[in-house]
């Protein structure tokens, strides 16, 4: 005969050794363990943010152990996943952590596009969600009650990097770009929005695809338009790009970011010749000039060396996510939610958080960095 | 022999239902996915010879028709099922129309460039597909007041049903008629043109069934996520499904079941091998084509055809 | 600026990136007119030549001979040494067993052999984008409103004297010769006492070291790599080889500046989100209605 050897049942052998296989190969017992999930890109572009993230967090974790017993007869641990900025990915951990009855509470993600969809998750599985750096002001409006953020939103930042051009620089004409995601569209339209009240002409709005690298059709384009300053709503990978191209092509346009891009990569990347005199906004004011966190950034520099823009905010929400578990007293979810629920406030590094009806932290500033010299330096901050 | 045992299959395949572990489940689930992917994939490449380099494009379609209709129109799942097979299929249809008459090696180049035409745009309209972002609150089937929800269980018999039913009727195409034809298309295109088979309709009858069945699976996707986005249907997932096909055996269905459970199983048992899973899926395509082409339960004419000998295509 | 020096500046931000198209469809060009086979993992190579660069400049940072400019041609050496050598090891191991084979086959073993590299560079080098140094000094020479930078003027330059080299060897040697006779009919060539299967090797390995130059001036370019880029920039060096015609040398030339210009121009003037749809749409559109490109295929006689 000339057809192959096919069988339905070798169908349905086929799935059914998997299930058998799978079925043995894994049933567990329960263990004394209670767990954080921390979701962030650990590799990826997003990597150096994502690394930073986790550093903080483990060493809020260590701290917190060092200090005493969180909950009695449990050993808390940290597992860490891997969504690489990928919203796909973001849910795929998501569920997973929502499988692990053991996870009380989670720490992530880092880009509001990953956080987004994965706090539906969280939310349906009612797990305590803490954010610590996604800004987007939409995730706190979804009306999950168990979604807390100790940052600051884009709908404050976006004005403020607004005011800031247009105040400070003195800028009138400004071409947005943003790179498309949840984050970035969102914070250049508030930006847009703010402009406009200002009384400033947005020349150009533009998306860019993420990994695109080569921005010099574009800058042609900005520079034809005359427009005297550039804001752009993404990530430090593209924003080098951005930057050392504008040089190269020699646009006389200033350069403003949002927080997405206050890394150290970006200087390095862009290379510092071409990044001075770029102007980023930042999701809170500099952490070296918070008394309370001193100790923390000293703890920090000795275990991790490199103290990175997100660190401290990982911290911060490890460490709300652990009082949150000690508080609630038993390995049990709804618990932990009503114990974080109870906490009207919490004395962290980063000062006094309170949170609104949404989640929202109160404690929300924005502060303004520039590049002078190869280096970040800080400006000023705005409430 | 094997209606004895069929019994016993059926329990056996049932039995993750019971399971507490829903982790578990969910990759059966995402195996099951693959499943009919592959075997979507393989009435295009196996039976009708056509190497398709952008078959995630058709489960992109799939999703996304269900989840627009599902946001914008309020389409509860059973009815967008049959509605997204449908637009897949026709797309796969409209995309195969031009590309039929072009010779093999351009023809994968062609399908894969529609493949990336597809994602990038779906990527661009952010004002219709929510762009980069992909769209969120999707809504998951429901049946009376029963709502499937986030639980993997009834997906996974929605999925084991489907997967079934496919496969019983690709099963019983390949011995008809059609199946004959695209066989004859395969092994000698020029010769069962001057035998009077209308190449040009068989082709596109398997592009369209296997874009209608990567449809299917887009849909029931798109409702067990709630969400989707772009990246999850990249050229790295066309790949991926063809691996599968080739694996268990071009042209046979079974072999497309049994690849993807292979492929889409093993990363979860070899934890400590995650990151060099796509390096060994290169290096196991490679070693596959060289030694033993015909896969785990494919014909031995596909190993001559695959081998050398009289040229295809 | 004015209308028309917009215009000027956009060509040359199309006509540079062009010229890498152009080095890289130049493998495409030749493999595919010697035996038919589309290396799928050729756009790998490019990008195995761009982390090459990035290691020699590493390692060597701290030598003063790396400060001079120079130094660049002994980077662009060898990367196209070591992109030959890559070339010529995937032609021995994953190609040639399979020379009678469908192409069918050849493409999926291909398509492999792309996902091995692209995956071993990942795992040893990193997910994230890695930083390249720029070897020339930064610097943006203008005049009315158009700028050039050193960078780009070399990228002309080196692009320019290798596609003379190739047609010059090609035309004017006996190895070129050997590599007409064995495209145009590989039996015959066979025959005349050409050893084919050497010229086949050698062919690849000249692809790949061109595919490797290319790697390292798109790296300095950009000033960032990530083993993700083979897979997009090979594509679009694809389709400027058929765009000019494949198997056709000039055609590749001629194919890679015109693709890199339809896509500036594109950025430019429509947008840049939607130039990767443009490139493909060119590819779509090419194997669709003029597979024979621009100036013609030359590609042998199939039996």
């Amino acid at each position: 005969m000339i057809d192959a050897k096919v069988h339905t049942p070798s169908v349905r052998s086929a799935l059914v050794a998997a299930v058998a296989f799978l079925f043995l190969a894994g049933c567990g017992k329960p263990e004394a363990v209670v767990r954080i999930g921390f979701v962030g890109p650990l590799t990826g572009d997003q990597a150096a943010h994502g690394v930073d993230m986790l550093h903080g967090a483990q060493l809020a974790l260590e701290q917190a152990q060092q200090a005493g017993e969180i909950l009695r007869g449990y050993k808390v641990e940290l597992v860490s996943l891997d969504d690489q900025r990928s919203p796909a990915q973001a849910v795929a951990a998501a569920k997973r952590l929502a499988a692990d009855p053991n996870v009380l509470a989670v720490v992530g993600h880092l880009n509001s596009s990953c956080t987004k969809p994965a706090s539906a998750i969280y939310n349906e599985a009612r797990i305590l969600h803490i954010n610590p750096v996604s800004s987007n002001p939409d995730i706190s409006r979804q009306g999950f009650n168990n979604f807390y953020r100790i940052c600051a939103t884009d709908d404050l930042q976006g004005p403020a990097g607004a005011r800031f051009a247009i105040e400070r620089l003195g800028a009138k004409k400004i071409f947005v770009i943003d790179d498309m995601t949840t984050y970035g569209r969102g914070l250049a339209t508030e930006f847009i929005k703010a402009a406009k009240g200002l009384n400033a002409e947005v020349v150009g709005h533009e998306g860019i695809t993420l990994g695109e690298k080569d921005f010099t059709p574009l800058l042609t384009k900005i520079k034809s338009e005359r427009a005297d300053l550039i804001y752009f709503a993404g990530m430090f990978p593209e924003a080098a790009l951005l930057i050392k191209q504008r040089f190269e092509l020699g646009v006389p346009a200033a350069f403003v970011s949002g927080d997405g891009t206050f890394e150290v990569n970006l200087i390095r990347l862009a290379t510092p010749q071409a990044a001075e005199g770029v102007y980023v906004t930042a999701l809170g004011a500099d952490v070296h000039q918070i008394p309370t966190a001193k100790e923390f950034i000293d703890a920090f520099e000795a275990r991790f060396h490199h103290l990175g823009s997100y660190s401290s905010y990982a911290y911060e929400a490890t460490r709300i996510a652990v009082e949150a578990i000690r508080r609630a007293g038993k390995n049990d979810r709804s618990a932990v939610l009503a114990a974080m629920k109870e906490m009207k406030e919490y004395r962290g590094i980063l000062g006094v958080h309170r949170f609104d009806a949404r989640g929202d932290t109160t404690l929300r500033t924005i502060g303004i960095y520039a590049v002078r010299d190869g280096k970040f330096q800080f400006l000023e901050a705005v409430d | 022999m094997i209606r004895k045992i069929a019994p016993f299959l059926l329990i056996l395949l049932l039995l993750p239902l019971f399971d507490s572990n829903s982790y578990r489940v969910d990759v059966l689930c995402t195996a099951a996915l693959y499943a009919l992917l592959a075997i979507g994939l393989n009435l295009i490449v196996g039976f009708a010879g056509l190497l398709h380099l952008g078959y995630a494009a058709f489960f992109a379609i799939g999703a996304y028709t269900y989840a627009l209709l599902n946001l914008r129109v309020g389409c509860p799942f059973w009815i967008g099922l049959p509605i997204a097979a449908f637009s897949a299929g026709v797309a796969g249809v409209l995309l195969g129309l031009p590309v039929i008459r072009v010779r093999g090696d351009y023809l994968a180049i062609v399908t894969l460039g529609f493949g990336e035409i597809v994602r990038v745009t779906v990527t661009n309209l952010e004002d219709w597909t929510g762009g980069p972002n992909g769209l969120l609150g999707i809504a998951h089937p429901v049946v009376g007041s029963y709502n499937f929800g986030v639980d993997s269980k009834p997906y996974y018999l929605l999925l084991v049903v489907l997967v079934s039913i496919v496969a019983w009727a690709c099963t019983r195409m390949a011995r008809s008629r059609i199946g004959l034809a695209w066989m004859a298309i395969r092994e000698d295109e020029l010769a069962a043109a001057c035998s009077g088979i209308d190449t040009a309709r068989f082709k596109l009858l398997a592009l369209g069934l296997g874009g209608g069945i990567a449809g299917l699976a887009g849909c029931v996707f798109a409702a067990k996520q709630g969400t989707i986005t772009p990246d999850s249907f990249d050229f790295i997932l066309s790949v991926m499904v063809l691996a599968m096909v080739i694996l268990g055996g071009l042209g046979s269905v079974g072999g497309a079941v049994l690849g993807a459970v292979v492929l889409s199983l093993a990363p979860e048992l070899l934890r400590s091998f995650s990151t060099y899973r796509m390096l060994l899926f290169g290096i196991v395509m490679v070693l596959l084509i060289r030694y033993r082409p015909q896969g785990f339960l494919g014909a031995s004419e596909i190993r001559r055809e695959l081998k050398g000998g009289h040229g295809s295509a | 600026m004015s209308v028309f020096q917009i215009f000027l500046q956009q060509l040359l931000n199309g006509l540079t990136i062009g010229s890498v198209y152009a080095l890289i469809a130049l493998g495409y060009t030749m493999v595919y007119g010697i035996i038919q086979l589309i290396n799928f993992a050729h756009g790998e190579i490019f990008m195995v030549g761009g982390y090459i660069g990035l290691t020699v400049l590493v390692i060597s940072s701290g030598l003063p001979i790396a400060a001079s400019p120079l130094f660049l041609i002994v980077v662009l050496i060898a990367a196209a040494l070591g992109c030959a050598l890559l070339g010529f090891c995937i032609e021995r191991v994953a190609y040639r067993p399979l020379r009678r084979a469908p192409k069918l086959s050849v493409l999926i073993t291909a398509i492999g052999v792309s996902f091995f590299l692209q995956n071993a560079v990942m795992i040893g080098y990193g997910a994230q984008d890695q930083y390249v140094p720029n070897p020339l000094p930064m610097a943006a020479w203008g005049k009315g409103g158009i700028t050039v930078t050193p960078l780009q003027l070399l990228i002309f330059a080196v692009s320019i004297a290798l596609m003379i080299g190739l047609q010059l060897i090609v035309y004017a040697t006996p190895l070129g010769r050997a590599m007409r006779a064995s495209a145009q009919d590989p039996l015959a060539a066979r025959l005349m006492g050409i050893p084919v299967d050497k010229v086949i090797a050698v062919t690849f390995a000249i692809g790949s070291a061109l595919a490797g130059v290319g790697g390292v001036l798109f790296g300095s370019y950009y000033s960032t790599i990530n083993f993700h880029d083979g897979y997009l920039i090979g594509l679009k060096a694809f389709t400027a080889a058929v765009l000019g015609g494949i198997g056709n040398i000039p055609g590749a030339m001629l194919g890679g500046l015109l693709l890199g210009l339809i896509e500036g121009l594109g950025a430019g003037y429509v947008s840049t989100q939607w130039k990767n749809v443009i490139a493909f749409a060119v590819l779509v559109l090419v194997l669709l209605l003029r597979p024979r490109g621009l100036l013609g295929e030359r590609v042998a006689e199939r039996a």
